[in-house]
């Protein structure tokens, strides 16, 4: 089963190893990023920070098989690289309720709507989408922060252009 | 709630914690306590000492020091034969974000300290032999 998706632009990090394992208490993490799969360097030093305990999968964003993630007893996180590839997910098979922002860095054209997450117009129409098709999106970067909502976020990416 | 003490030379204690926070979040019961060069020893006796009870809820106070002999531990270990309190000296990150977690599991404070001082060393590691010996056996 698929306990939380996550966005974050530096997938296996700190905040994860250190915040989101313990408290999510899942025994699989898959990383599903096309970049990071290619890199056996890469995959070896993001699956060295996670215990031996947790599997841990990294594979190119094709060849995720979500639906199989979400139907098996094994609690996931699931990770994306960038907004981009969240519907690609959702049209393979992915069905949760929720989507969690964790670090989306600033670049030209994006805006910041919480300490860690700037959104681009064409990112936050993505996640409007999702939002329409019932999916409940918040900007938490750890637990213990107070999730920040979409009507928010989007609200917040107004006031800041 | 067992209190959390990070005591240092310099501005290292307050840094410590804010990048703690930066990975997990707010820290409850936690304060900070320095010792900047010239600061009278007197001084940071009444530092560390409101520090603690700062963040003593009643379940004692874990004092996390840089240094082994650094004054900011030698003070610290003046305190504990009064107080229940436990003195660890050569703090570091890994070792922070175990004494915020472990808080939550049933343990009496001379076990929690002693577990945060083994967990620290396990913590450092050389990291590019691990990733040399990972790559031989990968996992992923």
């Amino acid at each position: 089963m698929i306990t939380l998706v996550r966005v974050d632009n530096r997938l296996i990090h700190g905040q994860v190893v250190e915040a989101w394992l313990p408290h999510l208490k899942v025994s699989r993490v898959v990383v599903a990023d096309d970049e990071a799969a290619s890199s056996p360097l890469i995959r070896a030093a993001m699956a060295l920070a996670v215990q031996s305990a947790i599997e841990v999968q990294i594979l190119p964003l094709s060849q995720v098989d979500f639906a199989a993630l979400s139907k098996d007893g094994v609690r996931t996180l699931v990770l994306l690289r960038d907004v981009a590839s969240v519907p690609f997910a959702y049209a393979h098979g992915l069905n949760l309720g929720e989507l969690n922002l964790g670090n989306v860095h600033f670049g030209t054209g994006r805006r910041q709507v919480s300490p860690s997450v700037f959104l681009a117009e064409a990112e936050l129409r993505t996640l409007q989408q999702l939002a329409e098709q019932g999916v409940r999106v918040e900007a938490r970067a750890v637990p213990a922060e107070k999730p920040v909502e979409l009507p928010d976020l989007s609200e917040r990416w107004v006031k800041a252009g | 709630m067992v209190g959390l003490v990070v005591a240092s030379h310099g501005r290292l204690a307050e840094e410590l914690v804010s990048t703690a926070e930066q990975i997990v979040g707010k820290l409850p019961a936690v304060a900070t306590c320095n010792i900047e060069p010239g600061t009278p020893v007197e001084d940071l006796r009444a530092k560390m000492k409101q520090a603690v009870s700062r963040v003593d809820t009643g379940d004692g106070v874990i004092i996390l020091a840089d240094l082994f002999g650094g004054t900011p531990c030698k003070e610290s270990l003046m305190m504990c034969q009064r107080m229940n309190l436990e003195v660890l000296a050569g703090v570091n990150l890994p070792m922070l974000l175990k004494a915020n977690s472990l808080r939550s599991e049933q343990m009496t404070l001379p076990e929690m300290a002693n577990q945060l001082a083994s967990y620290g060393q396990r913590n450092i590691t050389c990291a590019s032999a691990l990733l040399r010996e990972a790559q031989q056996q990968p996992r992923t």
